[in-house]
């Protein structure tokens, strides 16, 4: 069968991102699922597959999560706690539909980061990560003081501006432009002004990376619903199609934060040729990146911006930086990114908030910030994680 | 070659800041203690690796052989640290960790012990070498500080 548009998302639904929340993942989780349900039209009987990102203590496991939202599911899964798994959910979720492993199945990021001590401290629960054999999942090493997934990038960021010659400056764009789209979003946690006199006045985290380039940490739920295309038209709102998927690449020239040749760990050093339309991604839907009309990513911290957009072939390797300048990755320019606000202005979630986004920009319901007729949109990260979406064009719903 | 072993001084007692001593990483870590840096050099494809695993992970070659590191490297990224996130390092703020590329290929992390101004700039590619630290619970770890000028 040919994957592309077999498999859609039917229903969405979030309660919001906060900075703190007073409820549980549980309940987090049922304010996501309970509206993703009413969203799609669907029955809660009717949900026979489960996939959750980050479990416990942080959020929920998928076996308390099945038995106390009374979920009856053939088919669970929960990859490892790291934020870099939303899309991964979604693409997993697709393949196990495809082969028949259930008919409707519900995804949901539900977690609680505000009872929890910052990334890096060993408050952290996951801070037992950075002792791994080999060194943590963002080059942490503690013995050295490196600490916080903010250092992997900085290491990444300050081997990049080295290697093409960028004032770091340049990387106010990114933020400035997610913030204006925070503006417009009214569940985005960060929504005042934020200026370059602000940016450029902003303290540094870790060098070279200030403030404003981190994400906001925030609690909160964002809930899916994915089905089959045929299931898919006899949902409430317009089916949003997977057209084209790609997986997380990993391997000794990968790094998290960095984009491949750049020399992070042990990665050799070489000039990186992203293969642009020829990624799977693009091949499988069918699309060039000139035809996306909005591009969504894993803003953890601003580089990754950078990276992400030269990894699908929107920009050459070391031009970034220059071509995100002059709006044009904002509102109303050639390239719309994370018009949400992304985890840098409307709260770190993990990818769910700008698939959210995509959600509503094909839909048509994203308001004061809807991209005119959107009709593919793209998340892609750093790491080669991507889905392009696209609104169903046979028998789909008119939309008001 | 002998590198300097120096004493680190902890505001309060480390804890949780070192990985296992494993059965393929103890010899790397004794060595530390005599003043030695060694890395694993693999029999097919000659590259020096690290961090210490029990296969090349660039020609797939599980033959190899220890290599004893000069020390020598340059810096080829860093960070500063201006908030504490460790309380073990409290006491060295605002402190800088490098990326370093050593002569013999792989690169390793390593906080640099010149204490430098905030502001400090730090050049990319400058020489630096490795220094030992004894850590009070016995451990050795290793770190860098810029090339003494004439070596
Ligand atoms: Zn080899």
């Amino acid at each position: 069968m040919n994957p592309r548009g077999a498999v859609a998302i039917v229903g969405a639904g979030s309660p919001g991102l906060f900075r703190a929340s007073p409820d549980t993942p549980i309940n987090l989780a049922e304010q996501a699922v309970s509206r993703a349900l009413d969203d799609a039209g669907l029955k809660r009987s009717q949900i026979d597959g489960l996939i959750i990102q980050i479990g416990s203590p942080r959020g929920t496991d998928y076996d308390l999560a099945a038995s106390m939202l009374g979920l009856n599911v053939r088919f669970a899964a929960q990859p490892w706690a790291h934020g870099r798994f939303g899309a991964t959910v979604l693409t997993h979720a697709a393949m196990a539909l495809s082969w028949g492993l259930a008919d409707y199945i519900l995804c949901f990021a539900a977690y609680n980061n505000s009872s929890f001590g910052r990334h890096g401290s060993k408050e952290r629960p996951s801070y037992g990560e950075s002792l791994r054999e080999g060194g943590g999942p963002h080059a942490e090493t503690p013995h050295a003081g490196l600490t916080a997934p903010v250092a992997g990038a900085g290491m990444a960021a300050q081997r990049y501006f080295h290697k093409y010659g960028i004032n770091p400056g340049k990387l106010a764009a990114v933020p400035l432009a997610f913030r204006r789209h925070a503006m417009l979003n009214p569940e985005a946690v960060m929504r005042k002004p934020l200026t370059r006199e602000d940016y450029f006045a902003s303290r540094y985290i870790v060098e070279p990376l200030r403030l404003f380039d981190c994400s906001v940490p925030v609690d909160g739920s964002v809930a899916f619903i994915l089905t089959t295309a045929e299931r898919a038209r006899d949902c409430k709102k317009p089916p949003i199609q997977l057209l084209g998927v790609q997986g997380i690449h990993a391997g000794p020239n990968e790094f998290i934060f960095g984009q491949p040749g750049l020399g992070v760990n042990q990665s050799d050093v070489f000039d990186y040729k992203p293969a642009g339309a020829d990624d799977l991604v693009f091949r499988m839907a069918g699309v060039k990146p000139a035809d996306i009309d909005l591009f969504t990513t894993y803003d953890a911290f601003s580089p990754i911006v950078l990276w992400a957009l030269e990894r699908y072939g929107y920009c050459k390797p070391g031009e970034a930086a220059d071509w995100i300048q002059n709006g044009r990755i904002e509102l109303g320019g050639e390239l719309p990114v994370n018009t949400n606000g992304g985890f840098l202005s409307a709260g770190h979630f993990n990818s769910w908030g700008e698939i959210l986004e995509i959600v509503r920009q094909l839909r048509g319901e994203a308001g004061e910030r809807q991209v005119r007729n959107a009709e593919l949109a793209q998340w892609g990260t750093v790491v080669g994680d991507s889905i392009i979406f696209g609104r169903d064009r046979t028998g789909a719903k008119e939309l008001s | 070659m002998t590198l300097p072993i120096i004493d680190r001084v902890f505001p309060i007692d480390p804890e949780d800041l070192l990985p296992a001593i494993t059965p393929d990483n103890q010899q790397f870590w004794d060595a530390l203690g005599r003043g030695e840096a060694i890395a694993q050099n693999c029999d097919g494809c000659k590259r020096t690796r690290y961090p210490i695993v029990p296969v090349c992970p660039y020609c797939g070659g599980t033959a190899w052989n220890w290599k004893t590191l000069s020390g020598k490297g340059t810096v080829f990224s860093w960070v500063r640290y201006v908030r504490s996130y460790l309380p073990e390092f409290e006491d060295l703020m605002p402190y800088v960790v490098l990326s370093v590329q050593l002569e013999e290929g792989a690169r390793m992390f390593g906080r640099l012990l010149d204490k430098l101004d905030r502001d400090a700039p730090i050049s990319i590619g400058a020489p630096v070498e490795m220094v030992i630290e004894r850590w009070p619970d016995g451990r050795h770890v290793p770190a860098f500080r810029f090339a003494t000028k004439g070596k």
